[in-house]
């Protein structure tokens, strides 16, 4: 009995265990909730929001990637709030991203793109207004672009959750908001180990393997709906 | 403040903004030597001293003039018109936002609310605060600031 949690997402009831998030119990029972900065295994950021989800009784929506179910919830997934809300968060991003899809290694493989098609976002809506910072290729093994970074901070805990010393982390604040490694310079190659952990699970163009002559990239086609 | 300086060598992670003020009070702003002996001190990377220190306001990374004037820009003051205020001051000064002067003498910056608004528009100088302020009262201000 105390190791069961009862409640309803979506109007349907399922079961969770103590210290399960949201998003976990929705998972298990096959309820898609897209999540852009949630890395399994790994601990919860939270930056992203687009797992946000309806409680009933909350005043606001709530992240479900970090936040644990309880006895009696009432979650609404897919609520034309939270679908609202989600879209106006990846048009936000997406404002400003720059617009290099044409030529960005990440093109159809790129998450975020993926979820801005899932979402059937179209043209901006907002004024965009873009980073600009310099493609740093000091590292032999990796190439950051933060201008495409969306700030999800993954690679921060993907590093971070390696146990060896944190590599990188954020500062500034606002829109200059920026994932920085030590005093906001060029990560070299002797810092890191290139586990390519931060690469992997990259959802935008920010962070890449340099490109190699002759070395095939392939890509299964995104599609977009409509 | 520590007699030694900010570089006085403490475990205490939570000591990092207290040390960091201390330096932008002995400095006028918190030098790069400052961020990597704090992080090696603290035993904490450097990127997160560095975090800290760019994501407030009132530290500054780079070098200010003497004397840092910050305009309130939140809503009260800019509803009692303090655009023109800071036009005022990069009038008098010669430099735009965030600039210093050549001689070094003042910084302009802007500012979040600094709760005076029943007195607004209003600014900071250094420590001292300036209310009700008119684009004619801020030569006769900035004159006290050498």
């Amino acid at each position: 009995m105390e190791n069961k949690i009862n409640l309803t997402i979506n109007g349907k009831e399922v079961t969770g265990r103590p210290g399960m998030t949201i998003l976990e119990v929705a998972r298990d029972n096959g309820i898609d909730i897209p999540t852009l900065c949630y890395i399994q295994d790994l601990p919860p950021i939270g930056a992203c929001r687009l797992c946000v989800v309806e409680v009933e009784g909350s005043r606001t929506l709530v992240g479900s990637c970090h936040t644990p179910v309880a006895e009696g919830m009432a979650i609404q997934t897919h609520s034309p709030k939270v679908i609202a809300t989600r879209k106006v968060l990846v048009e936000l991003m997406l404002a400003s991203h720059p617009d290099a899809c044409l030529i960005c290694d990440k093109a159809n493989i790129c998450e975020l793109r993926r979820i801005a098609a899932d979402l059937e976002i179209g043209l901006p809506r907002f004024r965009t207004r873009k980073h600009y910072f310099p493609v740093e290729d000091e590292n032999t093994d990796m190439v950051r672009d933060m201008s495409k970074c969306v700030q999800c901070r993954r690679c921060v805990i993907a590093c971070k959750s390696k146990g060896d010393e944190p590599l990188f982390g954020m500062a500034y604040r606002g829109f200059d908001s920026k994932v920085i490694h030590g005093y906001d310079q060029p990560l070299g190659s002797e810092a890191c180990e290139d586990c390519d952990a931060c690469i992997d699970i990259c959802p935008s163009g920010a962070l890449r393997k340099p490109r190699r002559a002759g070395e095939e990239r392939a890509a299964k086609a995104l599609i977009i709906k409509g | 403040m520590a007699g030694k300086g900010v570089i006085t060598p403490q475990k205490d992670r939570s000591d990092l903004i207290v040390r960091l003020q201390e330096a932008q009070q002995r400095y006028g702003y918190v030098p790069e030597e400052v961020i990597r002996a704090l992080a090696d001190s603290l035993n904490i990377p450097v990127h997160e001293v560095y975090g800290v220190a760019s994501f407030y306001s009132f530290l500054s990374t780079r070098p200010l003039g003497r004397n840092v004037i910050r305009v309130c820009k939140s809503l009260p003051c800019y509803l009692k018109s303090a655009e023109m205020i800071m036009e005022a001051v990069q009038k008098e000064l010669g430099i735009g936002l965030g600039e210093t002067t050549p001689d070094g003498r003042f910084t302009f910056q802007l500012t979040n609310c600094i709760g005076l608004c029943d007195h607004a528009p209003a600014m900071l100088i250094n420590q001292d605060t300036h209310v009700d302020l008119t684009p004619e009262k801020i030569k006769q201000i900035l004159k006290s600031y050498q």
